[in-house]
């Protein structure tokens, strides 16, 4: 695993998880307990690390909450010949993006009467990259039937899987910075979009721009979907809290009151 | 074996649309070849005939009826290749101009896998 400087805050953030779980008062007294190894601390601070790597149809509850309430309920306010457009940022290497065509094509039943764009943005260029080459590790698709990698990949090796071209062609991928405004809004309005476990990585004004400028990207009535540890009402006050019977998201209001 | 094979054209503007039925085709048997547009379908179609076309009404540059008009003109056995027409346009009209243009048969989206299957084995002569 390589950290660059950009993921400073991503690593000090999970060093200060790992020491307070272990009672560490000092930097020093966790090193100390991570060099001799005491009470598998190796492998504790490896998996702070690596638990929050994505995969395929991770919390599926909002995927599935996506298929039986947020597009019906979107498709109703559409004109004929409108698109539906969902927003995945961070997309990251491109995970969830295509999860949510997979999950769209396997469990929405009205997959072909709308044209649905996905697109998928990250500050980061090099996972932007990954994305569009499509391939992914055993880790990455653990959480997928082998019916499924069989339906929507190719092995390139035994350990490697290829997402199958004619997926990689519909989803569009670009990069945004969340907290720059002029970057969002170039990326238009959309229906649904997923911006999960990356909020909480931001201070309280950056969380509070990016919340704004999500707010922008969304039509009146569309959905933002969080992480399941995040709140949105402790952001902004700008969305109304949707209780769905999978999940709980934020939408939109339908008149444009700002707050 | 593989001759055997019937060759579907998917003529759909939506991508995870002809992603939709490639997939269901191909789970049933069928090769699949894709278009985005009427103009697109007639260009690979002077590579050769197909077994059977889906098509969708609403496309840019050519749509489904003037692409299926276009088509029935041409000799055979390009005129001749049987059509399900697949759209979100459901009217009396919408059927009839598309059965005015050559369409074998009309299905209003959203149209279910097993019904797509259904149909195409059927208007390919494999009756299923």
């Amino acid at each position: 695993m390589v950290f660059n400087e950009g993921k400073r805050y991503f690593v000090d953030r999970r060093v200060i998880d790992r020491m307070s779980a272990t009672g560490s008062a000092t930097f020093a007294s966790y090193f100390a307990r991570l060099r001799g190894d005491l009470q598998n601390e190796v492998e504790q601070f490896i998996n702070a690390f690596t638990i929050n790597e994505t995969y395929f149809y991770r919390e599926d509850q909002q995927l599935r909450c996506l298929t039986s309430d947020l597009l019906d309920e979107r498709v109703r306010s559409k004109k004929r010949g409108q698109p539906i457009r969902i927003w995945s940022a961070p997309c990251s290497t491109g995970e969830e993006p295509f999860s949510i065509a997979i999950w769209i094509l396997e469990n929405w039943r009205q997959a072909d009467a709308h044209d649905i764009e996905i697109v998928g943005s990250d500050i980061d260029t090099k996972v932007l990259e990954a994305a569009r080459e499509g391939i992914f590790g055993k880790r990455a698709l653990m959480r997928l039937t082998p019916v499924l990698i069989e339906k929507y990949f190719v092995a390139i090796d035994p350990e490697r899987w290829r997402i199958v071209q004619s997926l990689r062609e519909s989803i569009l991928l670009t990069s945004v910075n969340l907290v720059e405004a002029s970057q969002t809004r170039a990326h238009g309005k959309f229906d649904v979009i997923f911006c999960r476990n990356v909020l909480i990585y931001f201070d309280d004004a950056s969380r509070r721009m990016a919340a704004e400028n999500l707010y922008e990207n969304l039509e009146p009535g569309g959905y933002i979907c969080l992480g399941h540890t995040e709140s949105m009402s402790r952001i902004s006050p700008l969305f109304e809290v949707c209780r769905f019977a999978d999940a709980i998201v934020y939408r939109k209001p339908l008149s444009d009151g700002h707050g | 074996m593989a001759d055997d094979r019937k060759r579907v054209l998917v003529v759909d503007d939506a991508s995870l649309v002809r992603l939709y039925y490639r997939k269901a085709l191909e789970d049933a048997g069928f090769d699949v070849a894709e278009a985005l547009n009427g103009l697109e379908a007639l260009e690979i179609l002077v590579a050769g005939p197909v077994d059977l076309l889906i098509v969708d009404i609403n496309m840019p540059r050519m749509d489904g009826v003037t692409f299926l008009k276009t088509l029935r003109r041409k000799e055979l056995p390009l005129a001749s290749i049987p059509a399900l027409v697949t759209s979100t346009e459901g009217a009396a009209q919408d059927f009839a101009a598309a059965r005015a243009a050559g369409a074998n048969f009309y299905l209003t989206k959203p149209v279910s896998q097993a019904k797509l299957i259904e149909f195409s084995s059927l208007l390919c002569g494999r009756p299923r």
